[in-house]
């Protein structure tokens, strides 16, 4: 794809609005995790603008965005920047660069299609057994919580999990 | 035949233009073509119709051959259709008695490879003019007289400065206001840019200039009601309401009264941030210099009525109607502050170090209500960092208002220099998105700005918050890329310029129209700045969208001088081609009601035309269901004449029968000409004055008489001469569309093309297209003749 194609499918995407950017930042400085960003959601339209697909697609910052939807709502010219990740994260895994955090997903949906919600104690220890450098401070974060009663070993299963199973064989046979 | 049942005797001239036309075109094969067309008594080709010597052939020829009717063919309408109306008034004849054959632009300097075909065409434009110079009408234009004196709708800026120059050239004004002083926001104001005047000091002078011609009728706290009739004749109810005090007794000494007064209240003209009493003056400067008793506020207790030593006070006053008779009416009404507590993000109204663009101008004001001191209204302390945060409620289509309020840059700049310039310490920071100084002066405001140390922060501020020392405000400077907070203790809001809400009552009795972004319309956005779509309306200032104070009184001139060239001489002249109704026809339906754009009809059992109002537009004429208007000039009877004669040899296919309107498609057609853009010679080009004249009946005529094609030009969509005529025109083809459908035509035999003035190539481009989609459809009724059984064989 080269980058004209790269910037005229995000606007398909996320819309024509994108075009309109007046980099003006009300999107970056309205985002609850900017600060752990490479490029700031600003930024980010910019790279889509100028067809830096590469740049772009490589950005940490698409994978921190926690889908609050306050750059969308206070945007002046009606973008939505919210769209334009999920845009790129969609791009992204189309074109086989697979999230790092592969694994994660893998267990996390694991769970959801085995008890309809996820553990975070089971979640964190199966990841934590791949990842074992990052095990230690976790395991005190998690002590700490479990004392205090804020997770629970065994989170049940949830109601209705034939629905469940018939979300995931939707998703599957898409 | 004409009016007496006579024959009509027309005189044809075929102009050669040097070689411009001759060149191309055999003019004197169309000279001997003419001698046979019937009416035709005398038929002339000349070397320059236009000159001198061409102009006197004409007139001999007149007298000589009792003209009734002249048909020049030559060069565009729009070019010399007024020298050759004056030349036939000379020679003794009405000067609607001329029609031209546009051979020039439209025929020879189009078509130069091909002179056969082209002089094929040319004679189908003779034949077609002299079929409608066969039924011209002679056609009076009316001298009404008309009231001079003029309305003047709102006393700011714009509308003392209309009103000046109105009464300074000797015509009479009523000056409206709603407000119990004239002055508008321009008199609240601290310094102006870009030259940091005192506003007070520069409009105060012509405040009081105001109440003291002899020539302008001052009427403050007052109200227009209902606004009849039309341009020369406006008739203008309103109402002043009462103050409680009498204005020939006040002396306008206010402390004695409102000394008294035991109620206080936030002052409106401090916006909020000081008090005032329920008697009171608006400013110290009011004009006129009287009181006011806001009833809203007042207890009744009498104590400023015991305090007046005038004995003024008067609270029996009642409210007094006045009517007026004027020729034009001038609307000032101005505008209205964005709502900065719609932005709750930046939490006006909530915090209260959150302040206005207002707010600080009355701030910074030496006669306001902190004697021109800069503090936090929380704690009354002088602020010693100061943010101005910019494009509040505007460039903000969150807001509904995607439009720049064009001057708060240059007032936040402003009144940051005044902050800088009496706290030289005071950090001073303006937050922007795109600093705009377009205007004498102003980037060089801007440079004085920065020299003087104020901080300019490129970024949108994303929100404010209160902490325990102050203000945060939230931005990413986007020039170093970096998502920051900083502390200030006040922080002020540059809240944009809205609509005035308060206007919309006068917008509605004139009908006048508003653009997406809530503001008045003007006639043409770039060329008729201060002119309505109503005829003796005319509009000023930031009535019309955000302007500066330059700008406004700039609009307040223009207009008093479009309304003084309209009433001058007490008489306007009315433009005998307009429409008229026929009532025997009439079915009083009122389609035309909402068809006409200049709001010239109405209905009471049958429909009537204003012709003061009627631009002559013919809109209505063609959705008329039962034919019962007509048009004085492109008559009905005219324009199908111009059909029947210019399908009666059909020496082409496909051919094409066009209408242009006037305005935009039909000057594009003569810019291909100009320009020499070539197109091939299918279409016969009728003139129209807008695409909306296009009455169904034509195209099916043109069809039934062997088009193979009928091309409808208009003005683009949004630039339309009578502002939705060619709206009209598309809603009436798709309609047809489907009618032709049905009785087994073809519907792409119809197009319908929006072309500028500008636009000659794509006229001809279109053109083109449209000869090449028909060659595809094969001549008119091959479809018919497909559709017998017989044809499937």
């Amino acid at each position: 794809m080269d980058d004209a194609a790269f910037t005229d499918e995000v606007i398909r995407l996320a819309g024509d609005e994108i075009r309109t950017c007046i980099q003006c930042g009300t999107c970056s400085s309205s985002c609850s995790t900017a600060h752990l960003m490479d490029n700031s959601i600003r930024r980010l339209i910019r790279l889509v603008l100028e067809g830096r697909r590469d740049e772009a697609l490589s950005s940490d910052s698409i994978w921190l965005c926690t889908s609050c939807l306050l750059c969308t709502v206070r945007c002046p010219r009606g973008i939505r920047p919210k769209a334009v990740v999920s845009a790129l994260r969609q791009i992204y895994e189309r074109e086989g660069l697979r999230n790092r955090d592969e694994a994660f997903e893998r267990i996390f949906m694991d769970q959801i299609r085995n008890k309809g919600r996820i553990s975070e104690v089971l979640l964190s220890a199966a990841y934590a057994l791949r990842n074992p450098d990052a095990t230690v401070p976790i395991m005190e974060m998690g002590i700490e919580l479990i004392t205090k009663g804020k997770v629970s070993l065994d989170p049940g299963t949830v109601k209705g999990m034939d629905e469940v199973r018939r979300i995931f064989e939707g998703l599957e046979n898409d | 035949m004409d009016q007496s049942g006579r024959t009509p005797r027309i005189g044809v001239y075929i102009c050669h233009c040097g070689l411009n036309i001759a060149a191309t075109l055999d003019v004197e094969e169309l000279r001997r073509f003419a001698e046979t067309l019937p009416n035709v008594v005398v038929a002339r080709d000349i070397q320059f119709t236009c000159s001198d010597a061409g102009q006197n052939t004409i007139k001999s020829d007149v007298a000589e051959h009792k003209l009734d009717a002249v048909v020049v063919a030559a060069c565009s309408p729009r070019l010399h259709e007024p020298t050759f109306r004056r030349t036939i008034t000379e020679a003794g004849l009405n000067q609607y008695m001329l029609e031209m054959a546009n051979i020039r632009e439209q025929c020879s300097w189009v078509h130069m490879d091909s002179p056969a075909l082209a002089t094929q065409k040319a004679k189908d434009l003779i034949a077609m003019a002299v079929a409608k110079a066969a039924l011209l009408r002679p056609l009076e234009t009316e001298s009404v007289p008309v009231s001079r004196d003029v309305l003047v709708i709102g006393g700011g800026v714009a509308g003392i400065s209309a009103a000046l120059d109105l009464a300074n050239a000797g015509l009479r004004v009523y000056l409206v206001e709603r407000r119990p002083t004239i002055g508008g926001y321009m008199a609240l104001l601290t310094d102006v840019f870009p030259t940091n005047d005192c506003s007070i000091c520069v409009l105060a002078p012509k405040m009081a200039e105001v109440y003291a011609n002899p020539m302008i009728k001052l009427m403050t706290y007052s109200e227009i009601l209902a606004i009849e009739g039309t341009v020369g004749h406006f008739r203008v109810t309103g109402v002043t309401k009462p103050r409680y005090v009498d204005p020939s007794l006040c002396k306008g000494c206010i402390n004695e009264c409102s000394g008294a007064c035991p109620v206080e209240v936030p002052n409106e003209y401090d916006f909020g941030l000081g008090k005032r009493k329920a008697i009171y003056m608006a400013i110290p400067q009011s004009v006129p210099l009287v009181a006011c008793i806001d009833t809203n506020a007042c207890i009744g207790c009498g104590l400023c009525a015991e305090a007046c030593p005038a004995d003024a006070v008067k609270y029996d006053q009642q409210a007094e109607e006045f009517k007026l008779d004027v020729g034009a009416i001038i609307v000032a009404t101005g505008w209205q502050p964005f709502d900065a507590s719609r932005k709750e993000e930046y939490g006006f109204g909530r915090y209260r170090d959150v302040v206005t663009t207002l707010q600080i101008e009355r701030m910074l004001n030496a006669a306001g209500p902190t004697r021109g001191d800069i503090v936090r209204p929380s704690t009354g302390e002088i602020a010693k960092s100061i943010a101005f945060i910019q494009c509040v409620g505007s460039r903000d289509q969150t807001v509904g208002n995607p439009y720049c309020s064009r001057i708060c840059c240059m007032s936040s700049l402003k009144n940051a220099q005044l902050i800088k310039e009496r706290y030289p310490d005071a950090d001073v920071a303006i937050h922007y998105i795109d600093i705009r100084a377009g205007g004498e002066g102003y980037e060089e405001f801007y440079i004085r700005a920065q020299r003087l140390g104020i901080r300019f922060i490129r970024g949108r501020v994303s929100s404010v918050e209160e902490g325990e020392d102050g203000l945060y405000v939230h931005y990413e400077d986007t020039l170093l890329g970096k998502t920051l907070m900083k502390r200030y203790d006040l922080v002020v809001l540059s809240t944009g310029l809205e609509a005035n809400r308060d206007a919309e009552v006068v917008g509605s009795l004139l009908g006048l129209s508003r653009r997406p972004d809530r503001f008045f319309e003007i006639a043409h956005p770039k060329m008729r700045p201060v002119e309505a779509h109503i005829d003796g309306v005319f509009i000023a200032g930031c009535a019309s969208g955000p302007k500066e104070i330059q700008v406004s009184i700039a609009q307040g001139s223009a207009a008093a001088s479009k309304a003084m060239q309209l009433l001058f001489k007490g008489e306007i002249e009315l433009d005998p081609t307009v429409a008229f109704v026929d009532r025997e026809k009439c079915i009083g339906c009122k389609l035309c009601v909402d068809t006409c754009p200049s709001r010239a009809i109405s209905v009471k059992d049958t429909a009537f035309v204003d012709e003061a109002r009627c631009k002559g537009c013919g809109t209505c004429a063609a959705a008329c269901p039962v034919d019962a208007i007509e048009m004085r000039l492109f008559s009905d009877e005219q324009i199908l004449a111009q059909i029947r004669a210019a399908t009666a040899v059909k020496g082409e296919y496909p051919f094409i029968v066009g209408f242009l309107c006037n305005w935009c498609s039909y000057a594009g057609a003569d810019l291909a000409g100009t320009s020499r853009i070539q197109y091939p010679t299918n279409i016969r080009i009728i003139r129209v004055m807008c695409a909306g004249r296009v009455d169904p009946s034509f195209v099916l005529e043109a069809l039934r008489r062997g088009a193979d094609g009928v091309l409808i030009a208009g003005c683009r969509i949004g630039e339309c001469h009578y502002v939705s005529g060619n709206l009209h025109a598309l809603q009436r083809v798709e309609v047809l569309k489907g009618l032709l459908r049905e009785i087994g035509i073809d519907p792409r035999r119809l197009k319908i093309a929006w072309c500028a003035a500008s636009e000659g190539d794509i006229l001809a481009r279109k053109i083109e297209e449209f000869v090449d989609e028909l060659k595809d459809l094969g001549p008119v009724g091959t479809e018919l003749v497909a559709a017998l059984p017989s044809g499937k064989d």
